[in-house]
Protein backbone atom coordinates (compact mmCIF):
# COMPACT_ATOMS: atom_id res chain seq x y z
CA UNK A 1 0.00 0.00 0.00
CA UNK A 2 2.66 2.45 1.11
CA UNK A 3 4.84 1.35 -1.79
CA UNK A 4 2.14 2.20 -4.31
CA UNK A 5 1.48 5.60 -2.64
CA UNK A 6 5.21 6.37 -2.68
CA UNK A 7 5.43 5.38 -6.36
CA UNK A 8 2.43 7.57 -7.26
CA UNK A 9 3.86 10.54 -5.39
CA UNK A 10 7.20 10.18 -7.17
CA UNK A 11 5.55 9.65 -10.57
CA UNK A 12 3.13 12.56 -10.30
CA UNK A 13 5.34 15.03 -8.43
CA UNK A 14 5.76 16.96 -11.71
CA UNK A 15 2.09 17.82 -11.95
CA UNK A 16 2.16 20.66 -9.34
CA UNK A 17 5.04 22.24 -11.32
CA UNK A 18 2.85 22.29 -14.43
CA UNK A 19 -0.23 23.56 -12.56
CA UNK A 20 1.66 26.40 -10.83
CA UNK A 21 3.51 27.21 -14.07
CA UNK A 22 0.28 27.53 -16.07
CA UNK A 23 -1.46 29.46 -13.28
CA UNK A 24 1.49 31.89 -13.07
CA UNK A 25 1.36 32.47 -16.83
CA UNK A 26 -2.35 33.24 -16.56
CA UNK A 27 -1.91 35.84 -13.81
CA UNK A 28 1.54 37.17 -14.74
CA UNK A 29 0.32 40.61 -15.86
CA UNK A 30 -1.63 41.14 -12.64
CA UNK A 31 1.27 40.25 -10.36
CA UNK A 32 3.07 42.92 -8.33
CA UNK A 33 6.71 43.61 -9.19
CA UNK A 34 8.32 41.29 -6.60
CA UNK A 35 6.14 38.35 -7.59
CA UNK A 36 6.83 38.91 -11.28
CA UNK A 37 10.48 38.21 -10.51
CA UNK A 38 9.47 35.12 -8.57
CA UNK A 39 7.36 33.93 -11.48
CA UNK A 40 10.53 33.80 -13.60
CA UNK A 41 11.72 31.06 -11.26
CA UNK A 42 8.41 29.24 -11.72
CA UNK A 43 8.65 29.56 -15.51
CA UNK A 44 12.22 28.26 -15.54
CA UNK A 45 11.15 25.29 -13.37
CA UNK A 46 8.19 24.69 -15.67
CA UNK A 47 10.24 24.74 -18.88
CA UNK A 48 12.98 22.56 -17.37
CA UNK A 49 10.40 20.08 -16.09
CA UNK A 50 8.72 19.84 -19.51
CA UNK A 51 12.02 19.24 -21.31
CA UNK A 52 13.20 16.83 -18.58
CA UNK A 53 9.96 14.82 -18.90
CA UNK A 54 10.30 14.62 -22.69
CA UNK A 55 13.91 13.44 -22.37
CA UNK A 56 12.90 10.95 -19.68
CA UNK A 57 10.17 9.40 -21.85
CA UNK A 58 12.69 9.19 -24.71
CA UNK A 59 15.03 7.36 -22.31
CA UNK A 60 17.66 10.06 -22.53
CA UNK A 61 19.76 11.44 -19.68
CA UNK A 62 18.20 14.68 -18.48
CA UNK A 63 20.74 15.48 -15.77
CA UNK A 64 22.55 18.19 -17.84
CA UNK A 65 19.29 20.12 -17.55
CA UNK A 66 19.54 19.96 -13.76
CA UNK A 67 23.00 21.58 -13.94
CA UNK A 68 21.56 24.46 -15.97
CA UNK A 69 18.44 24.68 -13.80
CA UNK A 70 20.52 24.90 -10.61
CA UNK A 71 22.31 28.02 -11.88
CA UNK A 72 19.39 29.76 -13.62
CA UNK A 73 16.90 28.97 -10.82
CA UNK A 74 19.32 30.26 -8.22
CA UNK A 75 19.85 33.55 -10.07
CA UNK A 76 16.05 33.97 -10.38
CA UNK A 77 15.65 33.41 -6.63
CA UNK A 78 18.43 35.90 -5.88
CA UNK A 79 16.60 38.51 -7.99
CA UNK A 80 13.39 37.68 -6.10
CA UNK A 81 15.04 38.04 -2.67
CA UNK A 82 16.73 41.25 -3.79
CA UNK A 83 13.28 42.65 -4.51
CA UNK A 84 11.92 41.50 -1.15
CA UNK A 85 14.76 43.04 0.83
CA UNK A 86 14.25 46.31 -1.06
CA UNK A 87 17.69 47.72 -0.31
CA UNK A 88 17.57 46.79 3.39
CA UNK A 89 20.13 44.14 2.57
CA UNK A 90 22.63 45.59 0.11
CA UNK A 91 21.89 44.18 -3.38
CA UNK A 92 25.65 43.92 -3.93
CA UNK A 93 25.90 41.21 -1.25
CA UNK A 94 23.33 39.07 -3.04
CA UNK A 95 24.84 39.74 -6.46
CA UNK A 96 28.29 38.73 -5.24
CA UNK A 97 26.74 35.62 -3.71
CA UNK A 98 25.03 34.82 -7.02
CA UNK A 99 28.24 35.40 -9.01
CA UNK A 100 30.31 33.22 -6.67
CA UNK A 101 27.71 30.48 -6.80
CA UNK A 102 27.52 30.56 -10.61
CA UNK A 103 31.31 30.29 -10.88
CA UNK A 104 31.39 27.49 -8.31
CA UNK A 105 28.56 25.66 -10.02
CA UNK A 106 30.21 25.87 -13.46
CA UNK A 107 33.54 24.66 -12.03
CA UNK A 108 31.68 21.83 -10.29
CA UNK A 109 29.94 20.80 -13.51
CA UNK A 110 33.13 20.90 -15.58
CA UNK A 111 35.72 19.48 -13.20
CA UNK A 112 34.04 17.77 -10.24
CA UNK A 113 30.59 16.40 -11.01
CA UNK A 114 30.14 15.70 -14.69
CA UNK A 115 27.00 17.13 -16.34
CA UNK A 116 25.65 13.57 -16.77
CA UNK A 117 25.79 12.98 -13.02
CA UNK A 118 23.77 14.37 -10.14
CA UNK A 119 25.26 17.79 -9.10
CA UNK A 120 24.70 17.24 -5.38
CA UNK A 121 27.54 19.58 -4.32
CA UNK A 122 26.13 22.59 -6.16
CA UNK A 123 22.62 21.72 -5.00
CA UNK A 124 23.77 21.47 -1.36
CA UNK A 125 25.45 24.87 -1.50
CA UNK A 126 22.39 26.32 -3.21
CA UNK A 127 20.18 24.83 -0.47
CA UNK A 128 22.36 26.33 2.29
CA UNK A 129 22.18 29.79 0.71
CA UNK A 130 18.43 29.62 0.11
CA UNK A 131 17.86 28.43 3.70
CA UNK A 132 19.87 31.41 4.99
CA UNK A 133 17.92 33.80 2.77
CA UNK A 134 14.54 32.32 3.64
CA UNK A 135 15.23 32.38 7.40
CA UNK A 136 16.40 35.99 7.06
CA UNK A 137 13.20 36.74 5.15
CA UNK A 138 11.09 35.32 8.00
CA UNK A 139 12.86 37.65 10.48
CA UNK A 140 12.63 40.49 7.95
CA UNK A 141 8.89 40.03 7.53
CA UNK A 142 8.35 40.06 11.29
CA UNK A 143 9.75 43.58 11.58
CA UNK A 144 7.00 46.14 12.27
CA UNK A 145 8.32 48.71 9.80
CA UNK A 146 8.54 46.11 7.04
CA UNK A 147 5.03 44.89 7.92
CA UNK A 148 3.72 48.41 7.60
CA UNK A 149 5.45 49.03 4.28
CA UNK A 150 4.58 45.73 2.63
CA UNK A 151 1.26 44.93 4.20
CA UNK A 152 -0.39 44.07 0.90
CA UNK A 153 2.16 41.54 -0.25
CA UNK A 154 3.36 40.07 3.04
CA UNK A 155 1.07 37.01 2.97
CA UNK A 156 2.12 36.03 -0.54
CA UNK A 157 5.80 36.42 0.22
CA UNK A 158 5.45 34.44 3.45
CA UNK A 159 3.86 31.49 1.66
CA UNK A 160 6.40 31.49 -1.16
CA UNK A 161 9.27 31.86 1.29
CA UNK A 162 7.87 29.05 3.46
CA UNK A 163 7.69 26.81 0.39
CA UNK A 164 11.30 27.53 -0.50
CA UNK A 165 12.44 26.97 3.09
CA UNK A 166 10.62 23.64 3.46
CA UNK A 167 11.85 22.31 0.12
CA UNK A 168 15.47 23.41 0.38
CA UNK A 169 15.91 22.29 3.99
CA UNK A 170 14.60 18.83 3.18
CA UNK A 171 16.65 18.74 -0.04
CA UNK A 172 19.76 19.63 1.87
CA UNK A 173 19.39 16.54 4.01
CA UNK A 174 18.66 14.39 0.97
CA UNK A 175 21.72 15.73 -0.90
CA UNK A 176 23.82 15.55 2.24
CA UNK A 177 23.02 11.91 2.89
CA UNK A 178 22.98 11.23 -0.86
CA UNK A 179 26.19 9.24 -0.95
CA UNK A 180 25.16 7.18 2.05
CA UNK A 181 21.75 6.46 0.51
CA UNK A 182 23.34 5.39 -2.77
CA UNK A 183 25.29 2.75 -0.86
CA UNK A 184 21.92 1.19 -0.02
CA UNK A 185 21.03 1.10 -3.75
CA UNK A 186 19.08 -2.12 -3.51
CA UNK A 187 17.15 -1.15 -0.42
CA UNK A 188 13.70 0.49 -0.31
CA UNK A 189 15.43 3.36 1.54
CA UNK A 190 16.31 4.93 -1.82
CA UNK A 191 12.68 4.87 -2.91
CA UNK A 192 11.54 6.32 0.44
CA UNK A 193 14.12 9.06 0.16
CA UNK A 194 12.90 10.06 -3.29
CA UNK A 195 9.34 9.80 -1.99
CA UNK A 196 10.17 12.32 0.77
CA UNK A 197 11.98 14.53 -1.72
CA UNK A 198 9.00 14.46 -4.10
CA UNK A 199 6.59 15.07 -1.23
CA UNK A 200 8.45 18.22 -0.17
CA UNK A 201 8.56 19.36 -3.78
CA UNK A 202 4.75 19.02 -3.89
CA UNK A 203 4.46 20.93 -0.61
CA UNK A 204 6.70 23.69 -2.04
CA UNK A 205 4.51 24.06 -5.14
CA UNK A 206 1.40 24.03 -2.96
CA UNK A 207 2.90 26.94 -0.95
CA UNK A 208 3.75 28.72 -4.21
CA UNK A 209 0.18 28.30 -5.41
CA UNK A 210 -1.26 29.68 -2.15
CA UNK A 211 1.24 32.56 -2.27
CA UNK A 212 0.27 33.40 -5.84
CA UNK A 213 -3.42 33.03 -5.01
CA UNK A 214 -3.13 35.40 -2.05
CA UNK A 215 -1.43 38.04 -4.21
CA UNK A 216 -2.61 41.64 -3.72
CA UNK A 217 -5.60 42.05 -5.99
CA UNK A 218 -5.22 45.79 -6.43
CA UNK A 219 -2.15 47.05 -8.26
CA UNK A 220 0.45 48.40 -5.87
CA UNK A 221 3.07 50.93 -6.82
CA UNK B 1 34.15 -2.40 14.86
CA UNK B 2 32.76 0.09 17.37
CA UNK B 3 35.59 2.52 16.57
CA UNK B 4 34.78 2.37 12.84
CA UNK B 5 31.11 3.06 13.58
CA UNK B 6 32.12 6.02 15.75
CA UNK B 7 34.32 7.42 12.97
CA UNK B 8 31.50 6.94 10.45
CA UNK B 9 29.03 8.64 12.78
CA UNK B 10 31.41 11.56 13.39
CA UNK B 11 32.25 11.94 9.72
CA UNK B 12 28.52 12.31 9.02
CA UNK B 13 27.54 14.37 12.03
CA UNK B 14 30.40 16.88 12.11
CA UNK B 15 29.92 18.25 8.58
CA UNK B 16 26.18 18.45 9.29
CA UNK B 17 26.88 20.49 12.43
CA UNK B 18 29.18 22.65 10.35
CA UNK B 19 26.44 23.20 7.75
CA UNK B 20 23.94 24.17 10.46
CA UNK B 21 26.56 26.49 11.97
CA UNK B 22 27.16 28.15 8.58
CA UNK B 23 23.39 28.65 8.18
CA UNK B 24 23.09 30.15 11.67
CA UNK B 25 26.04 32.50 11.12
CA UNK B 26 24.67 33.50 7.70
CA UNK B 27 21.23 34.30 9.10
CA UNK B 28 22.75 36.19 12.03
CA UNK B 29 25.04 38.33 9.84
CA UNK B 30 22.31 39.11 7.31
CA UNK B 31 19.97 40.12 10.11
CA UNK B 32 22.57 42.39 11.65
CA UNK B 33 23.11 43.97 8.26
CA UNK B 34 19.37 44.36 7.74
CA UNK B 35 18.81 45.95 11.17
CA UNK B 36 21.66 48.40 10.57
CA UNK B 37 20.29 49.40 7.16
CA UNK B 38 16.78 49.73 8.58
CA UNK B 39 17.98 52.20 11.22
CA UNK B 40 19.99 54.11 8.60
CA UNK B 41 16.96 54.28 6.29
CA UNK B 42 14.76 55.48 9.15
CA UNK B 43 17.24 58.24 9.99
CA UNK B 44 17.39 59.28 6.35
CA UNK B 45 13.59 59.42 6.18
CA UNK B 46 13.45 61.44 9.37
CA UNK B 47 16.01 63.85 7.97
CA UNK B 48 14.05 64.17 4.74
CA UNK B 49 10.82 64.80 6.69
CA UNK B 50 12.54 67.50 8.75
CA UNK B 51 13.92 69.09 5.62
CA UNK B 52 10.48 69.06 4.05
CA UNK B 53 8.94 70.60 7.18
CA UNK B 54 11.62 73.28 7.20
CA UNK B 55 10.95 74.08 3.56
CA UNK B 56 7.23 74.26 4.27
CA UNK B 57 7.84 76.59 7.19
CA UNK B 58 10.17 78.73 5.12
CA UNK B 59 7.66 79.08 2.31
CA UNK B 60 4.92 79.86 4.85
CA UNK B 61 7.00 82.64 6.34
CA UNK B 62 7.96 83.90 2.86
CA UNK B 63 4.29 84.10 1.87
CA UNK B 64 3.46 85.83 5.15
CA UNK B 65 6.26 88.37 4.66
CA UNK B 66 5.30 89.03 1.04
CA UNK B 67 1.72 89.70 2.16
CA UNK B 68 2.94 92.00 4.94
CA UNK B 69 5.11 93.86 2.44
CA UNK B 70 2.15 94.31 0.10
CA UNK B 71 -0.14 95.57 2.89
CA UNK B 72 2.59 97.90 4.19
CA UNK B 73 3.12 99.32 0.68
CA UNK B 74 -0.63 99.75 0.08
CA UNK B 75 -1.07 101.44 3.45
CA UNK B 76 1.88 103.76 2.92
CA UNK B 77 1.40 104.57 -0.76
CA UNK B 78 -2.39 104.65 -1.02
CA UNK B 79 -3.98 105.38 2.35
CA UNK B 80 -1.04 107.52 3.44
CA UNK B 81 -1.10 109.48 0.19
CA UNK B 82 -4.89 109.97 0.34
CA UNK B 83 -4.68 111.25 3.90
CA UNK B 84 -1.83 113.60 2.94
CA UNK B 85 -3.95 115.02 0.09
CA UNK B 86 -6.88 115.47 2.51
CA UNK B 87 -4.56 117.27 4.94
CA UNK B 88 -3.28 119.51 2.14
CA UNK B 89 -6.84 120.46 1.15
CA UNK B 90 -7.70 121.25 4.75
CA UNK B 91 -4.64 123.46 5.06
CA UNK B 92 -5.67 125.34 1.91
CA UNK B 93 -9.21 125.66 3.27
CA UNK B 94 -7.77 127.01 6.51
CA UNK B 95 -5.71 129.58 4.62
CA UNK B 96 -8.52 130.58 2.24
CA UNK B 97 -11.30 130.81 4.81
CA UNK B 98 -9.86 131.85 8.19
CA UNK B 99 -13.39 132.99 9.18
CA UNK B 100 -14.61 129.34 9.38
CA UNK B 101 -12.59 128.90 12.59
CA UNK B 102 -14.49 131.70 14.27
CA UNK B 103 -17.84 130.15 13.27
CA UNK B 104 -17.07 127.09 15.42
CA UNK B 105 -15.90 124.83 12.56
CA UNK B 106 -12.57 123.59 13.85
CA UNK B 107 -10.66 122.66 10.70
CA UNK B 108 -7.47 122.53 12.76
CA UNK B 109 -8.92 119.69 14.87
CA UNK B 110 -9.79 117.69 11.74
CA UNK B 111 -6.29 118.42 10.39
CA UNK B 112 -4.75 117.17 13.65
CA UNK B 113 -6.80 113.98 13.49
CA UNK B 114 -5.66 113.41 9.90
CA UNK B 115 -2.03 114.07 10.90
CA UNK B 116 -2.36 111.50 13.69
CA UNK B 117 -3.86 109.06 11.20
CA UNK B 118 -0.96 109.63 8.78
CA UNK B 119 1.52 108.97 11.60
CA UNK B 120 -0.38 105.81 12.58
CA UNK B 121 -0.43 104.56 9.00
CA UNK B 122 3.33 105.17 8.75
CA UNK B 123 3.92 103.33 12.04
CA UNK B 124 1.75 100.37 11.08
CA UNK B 125 3.37 100.23 7.67
CA UNK B 126 6.80 100.36 9.29
CA UNK B 127 5.94 97.56 11.73
CA UNK B 128 4.63 95.44 8.90
CA UNK B 129 7.76 95.85 6.81
CA UNK B 130 10.70 97.82 8.17
CA UNK B 131 12.16 99.65 5.20
CA UNK B 132 15.42 100.42 6.92
CA UNK B 133 16.13 96.69 7.30
CA UNK B 134 16.34 96.34 3.54
CA UNK B 135 18.44 99.49 3.23
CA UNK B 136 20.74 99.42 6.26
CA UNK B 137 20.73 95.79 7.42
CA UNK B 138 19.92 94.10 10.72
CA UNK B 139 22.44 95.72 13.06
CA UNK B 140 21.69 99.30 11.99
CA UNK B 141 17.94 98.65 12.10
CA UNK B 142 18.19 97.21 15.59
CA UNK B 143 20.32 100.16 16.60
CA UNK B 144 17.62 102.52 15.28
CA UNK B 145 14.93 100.63 17.17
CA UNK B 146 17.04 100.65 20.36
CA UNK B 147 17.57 104.43 20.06
CA UNK B 148 13.83 105.00 19.67
CA UNK B 149 13.02 102.88 22.75
CA UNK B 150 15.80 104.51 24.79
CA UNK B 151 14.35 107.90 23.91
CA UNK B 152 11.02 106.83 25.38
CA UNK B 153 12.83 106.23 28.74
CA UNK B 154 10.65 103.19 29.41
CA UNK B 155 13.67 100.88 29.54
CA UNK B 156 17.38 101.34 28.99
CA UNK B 157 18.74 99.08 26.27
CA UNK B 158 22.43 98.42 25.98
CA UNK B 159 23.30 97.12 22.51
CA UNK B 160 26.73 95.64 22.00
CA UNK B 161 27.59 95.08 18.35
CA UNK B 162 30.54 93.40 16.62
CA UNK B 163 33.18 95.42 14.76
CA UNK B 164 32.50 94.14 11.25
CA UNK B 165 29.25 92.21 11.29
CA UNK B 166 28.79 89.69 8.47
CA UNK B 167 26.00 90.22 6.02
CA UNK B 168 23.28 87.64 6.53
CA UNK B 169 20.68 86.63 3.95
CA UNK B 170 17.48 88.69 3.82
CA UNK B 171 15.44 85.82 5.33
CA UNK B 172 17.80 85.53 8.30
CA UNK B 173 17.99 89.27 8.93
CA UNK B 174 14.22 89.61 8.73
CA UNK B 175 13.72 86.57 10.98
CA UNK B 176 16.13 87.86 13.62
CA UNK B 177 14.62 91.35 13.43
CA UNK B 178 11.12 89.98 14.00
CA UNK B 179 12.30 87.84 16.91
CA UNK B 180 14.00 90.84 18.55
CA UNK B 181 10.86 92.92 18.04
CA UNK B 182 8.87 90.18 19.78
CA UNK B 183 11.39 89.91 22.63
CA UNK B 184 11.45 93.68 23.18
CA UNK B 185 7.67 93.85 23.07
CA UNK B 186 7.45 91.07 25.66
CA UNK B 187 9.90 92.93 27.88
CA UNK B 188 7.93 96.16 27.55
CA UNK B 189 4.56 94.50 28.14
CA UNK B 190 5.19 91.86 30.80
CA UNK B 191 8.61 91.96 32.41
CA UNK B 192 8.64 95.23 34.39
CA UNK B 193 12.31 95.40 33.45
CA UNK B 194 14.42 98.53 33.69
CA UNK B 195 17.45 97.37 31.74
CA UNK B 196 17.95 95.25 28.66
CA UNK B 197 21.22 93.94 27.28
CA UNK B 198 21.58 92.84 23.69
CA UNK B 199 24.85 91.49 22.40
CA UNK B 200 25.92 90.04 19.12
CA UNK B 201 29.07 88.16 18.23
CA UNK B 202 30.32 85.83 15.54
CA UNK B 203 32.15 82.59 16.08
CA UNK B 204 32.84 79.48 13.96
CA UNK B 205 30.55 80.54 11.15
CA UNK B 206 27.65 81.30 13.47
CA UNK B 207 26.10 84.56 14.67
CA UNK B 208 25.12 84.35 18.31
CA UNK B 209 22.84 87.03 19.72
CA UNK B 210 22.02 87.28 23.39
CA UNK B 211 19.07 89.08 24.88
CA UNK B 212 18.72 89.68 28.60
CA UNK B 213 16.45 91.83 30.76
CA UNK B 214 16.26 92.33 34.53
CA UNK B 215 12.52 91.80 34.74
CA UNK B 216 10.38 89.15 36.42
CA UNK B 217 11.62 86.43 34.08
CA UNK B 218 9.80 83.45 32.70
CA UNK B 219 6.94 81.91 34.68
CA UNK B 220 7.53 78.50 36.32
CA UNK B 221 5.29 76.82 33.80
CA UNK B 222 6.13 78.26 30.42
CA UNK B 223 3.09 78.55 28.16
CA UNK B 224 3.87 78.19 24.48
CA UNK B 225 1.85 81.12 23.22
CA UNK B 226 1.59 82.44 19.68
CA UNK B 227 4.59 84.77 20.09
CA UNK B 228 6.87 81.99 21.29
CA UNK B 229 5.70 79.62 18.58
CA UNK B 230 6.26 82.29 15.95
CA UNK B 231 9.80 82.93 17.24
CA UNK B 232 10.60 79.22 17.23
CA UNK B 233 9.19 78.78 13.73
CA UNK B 234 11.18 81.72 12.39
CA UNK B 235 14.48 80.57 13.86
CA UNK B 236 13.88 77.01 12.69
CA UNK B 237 13.10 78.24 9.17
CA UNK B 238 16.51 79.88 8.89
CA UNK B 239 18.31 76.85 10.34
CA UNK B 240 19.12 78.46 13.66
CA UNK B 241 18.33 77.74 17.28
CA UNK B 242 16.61 79.65 20.05
CA UNK B 243 17.28 78.89 23.68
CA UNK B 244 15.70 80.41 26.76
CA UNK B 245 17.98 80.62 29.76
CA UNK B 246 16.50 80.53 33.25
CA UNK B 247 17.93 82.74 35.95
CA UNK B 248 17.42 86.31 37.11
CA UNK B 249 15.18 88.08 34.65
CA UNK B 250 14.65 86.80 31.16
CA UNK B 251 17.44 85.66 28.87
CA UNK B 252 17.51 84.13 25.41
CA UNK B 253 20.25 83.04 23.05
CA UNK B 254 19.81 82.91 19.29
CA UNK B 255 22.27 81.18 17.02
CA UNK B 256 22.13 81.37 13.25
CA UNK B 257 24.60 80.02 10.67
CA UNK B 258 26.19 82.86 8.67
CA UNK B 259 26.33 80.90 5.42
CA UNK B 260 23.20 79.52 3.80
CA UNK B 261 22.78 75.74 3.34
Amino acid sequence: MFESIAKSVIDYSNIPTFIVGIYTMAIYKRLPREMKYFSWFVFVSFVVQVIASILFYNSENNLPLLHIYTVVGFVCLIIFYNQIFDGLIKPLILWVLAAVFVVYSVINSIFIQDIYTFNSYALSVEAVIIIILSLTTFVFLMNDIVKERRLAIIKSISWINAGLFIYYSSSLLVFYFGNMIISFAQSPLVRYTWFIYALFSIIMYFCFFVGLWKRPRKSIS
Amino acid sequence: MEATQEINFLSILLPLVLVVFVIAIGVFLLNQHFQKNLIRQQLEREELRNKHQKELLQSNIEVQEAERKRIAKDLHDELGATLSIAKMHLMRLEQMHPSLESKGLSIRNVRNIIETSIASVRQISHHLMPNQLETFGLIRSLEGMVDQINESKQVEIDFEIPQNPSKLSWEKELGLYRIFMELIQNTLKHSQAKNVEISCHEDDGFVTMRYKDDGVGLPEKMVHGLGLKSMEARIKAVGGSLEFIRGDGFAARLTVPIKDD
